[in-house]
């Protein structure tokens, strides 16, 4: 098992490594300034939102015992659809406090999302699989909302949707990592904590509760805290699928499913796999980027297909 | 030491009522069997003794605090259950379980995994220790679970039909733990179908059968009362037959009463 932990981290080593240094031959002063001011900080921002998204699926998984939990399962990416369509139909190159007025938009979006579903979870006779179903009513009513949306606005703001909605790491230097920073550092070590508590759900709610974790707290604190995460992630990258479900079902695979384990390694499973995934989709296709959700949602639903295949036998 | 102690308590679920103004008290050190048809209440007592459930009025109280105004913790410390049904959706290893059962206490991971390590001896689930629970048999899994409760080191223990689909010699392990749980000073109320099982607790003569029907409690009386095979026949409805064995009377049913 060391070895085997030994051997996952230097994999997400190299391959980190070797997505900022693959592409293009580069020289001169245009490639150190291609390498240090658009690659890195891109890896950067990849690092925080594939960390964020997969370690917020891993709690979300683990608290709601259902393995297809994630951040899109509690209304925190439908809140920031929402948002983001909101902002394009009104006029997509509008500023707020110098950040992009769909940034902002989503942000909040997500927030008041999430905060739909957190409101009922915190009721102290709700169970798990009712906030779920909370959070898929959400999801639905903000996708009929995000319709309404598309429907009054005009072409170049569905176009700005579709591809905002396609999910992509963006180019937004240093300033977009010093944005990230904090508040994913927060939220995915506030949420590392949490750790022994969601330990005890491995046997169930109910026995959780009477072993003395405090349920509607827990649940209340995860959530607040992972949305804030995958809020300030989905901001500015849009939804990015299959990384919050898929890589926490990979580390369990790989590794076990002692969250003890399972936490730390899912974040830098996530991180690792979101940048590979974005260094494959600059190289793919020769003179043009693809979305990097692209890339993720094509591979993420066989692998998830093949982890499922695998664990029944 | 604390007492548990039902008081006055009915539990509506809509129009239904699943407790009816039941009083039940359970002294410090005391062994209770609670028996009854299926569906007469006696898990939704277990559960709001854990605030797992929320009475609609009365309450249950431990040591004489209303056990929903508990902190979590301090709940823990007093009551623990071994519930009916065990999910196990996580593929974590036994130990990692029950070295889960251990959140309320303030220590290290390391002395967590050694009192989980001690509660799998005391429960002889050591073999299956570093096995993921997900793999385990029912049986098996209903042993991690009891390793949980033992390492949980609370008072007061429930259990929820801890022999339920368990073979005879598995039986016999579980009630011969209950025993020595209780004999250890623990108070413990315990859901059994067959009260004959009571009699491998040992020291049968201190332990009290309670039964319950539709939500109310119908007779409370001392394991070795004569009229109790009398009493156990009209809560379910059957003719009771009782067999002598070598050390103790057995009953059995024979047959539905007529009515």
């Amino acid at each position: 098992m060391k070895l085997r932990l030994a051997l996952v981290i230097l994999g997400c080593v190299l391959l980190l490594l070797a997505a900022v240094v693959v592409g293009p031959q580069l020289e001169g002063a245009q490639g150190q300034f291609i390498i240090w001011q658009l690659r890195v900080p891109r890896v950067l921002v990849g690092m925080w939102v594939g960390a964020t998204l997969a370690l917020v699926g891993a709690v979300f998984q683990a608290l709601f015992q259902n393995p297809l939990a994630t951040s899109d399962t509690v209304g925190t990416t439908a809140g920031a659809t929402v948002g983001a369509l909101f902002a394009l139909a009104l006029d997509s190159s509008r500023t707020v406090q110098g950040l992009p007025l769909v940034t902002v938009c989503a942000f909040a979006g997500a927030l008041a999302g999430s905060l739909l579903v957190a409101s009922f979870a915190s009721s102290r006779t709700a169970h798990s699989s009712d906030v779920l179903l909370a959070g898929i009513a959400v999801t639905l009513a903000t996708s009929a909302l995000a319709s309404g949306i598309q429907y009054i606005s005009d072409s170049r703001a569905l176009f700005a949707a579709t591809q905002w909605s396609l999910g992509q790491l963006p180019q937004v230097g240093y300033r977009g990592v010093l944005l990230l920073t904090p508040l994913c550092a927060l939220s995915c070590t506030l949420l590392l904590l949490l750790t022994r508590s969601l330990q005890a759900f491995a046997l169930g709610e109910d026995l959780a509760h009477s072993q003395g974790v405090n349920v509607p707290r827990l649940r209340l604190l995860a959530l607040a805290l992972g949305s804030l995460g995958v809020a300030s992630c989905v901001a500015w990258c849009g939804p990015i699928a299959f990384v919050g479900l898929v890589v926490p079902h990979l580390v369990r695979r790989l590794l076990g499913a002692s969250y003890r384990l399972l936490l730390p390694m899912s974040l830098c499973v996530g991180a690792t796999l979101l940048v590979t995934c974005d260094a494959f989709a600059r190289l793919i296709v020769p003179g043009r980027e693809l979305p990097v959700g692209i890339v993720t949602a094509a591979l993420g639903a066989p692998t998830l297909v093949f982890l499922v295949a695998r664990g029944r036998r | 030491m604390s007492e548990l102690e039902f008081v006055d308590l009915s539990v509506k679920l809509g129009q239904r009522t699943l407790l009816d103004r039941v009083s039940l008290r359970v002294e410090p050190g005391e062994f209770v069997a609670l028996i009854g048809p299926n569906g007469a209440g006696k898990t939704t007592l277990l559960k709001t003794a854990l605030a797992l459930r929320t009475p609609s009025s009365g309450s249950a109280r431990i040591a004489n605090a209303d056990v929903s105004a508990l902190d979590a913790k301090a709940r823990a410390a007093l009551i623990a259950w071994l519930p009916q049904h065990i999910r196990a959706e996580e593929p974590v290893t036994s130990l990692e379980s029950v070295a889960a059962a251990r959140y309320r206490f303030r220590e290290s991971h390391a002395d967590s995994r050694r009192a989980a390590a001690r509660a799998l001896e005391r429960v002889a689930a050591s073999q299956y220790a570093e096995r993921r629970v997900t793999e385990l048999s029912g049986g098996e899994r209903q042993r991690v679970a009891f390793a949980c409760l033992i390492a949980q080191e609370a008072d007061i223990l429930l259990f929820d039909e801890p022999a339920n689909h368990l073979d005879p010699a598995q039986q016999l392990d579980i009630y011969r733990l209950l025993g020595e749980l209780w004999r250890e000073g623990r108070s413990i109320l315990c859901i059994n179908h067959d009260v004959n099982l009571l009699h491998r607790v040992g020291d049968a003569a201190r332990l009290r059968v309670v039964g319950l029907r539709a939500g109310k409690l119908v007779f409370d009386a001392p394991f070795d009362a004569p009229a109790l095979p009398d009493q156990i026949g009209k809560l379910f409805g059957v003719e009771m037959e009782s067999v002598q064995g070598s050390e103790q009377r057995f009953i059995m049913p024979r047959s539905r009463s007529k009515s």
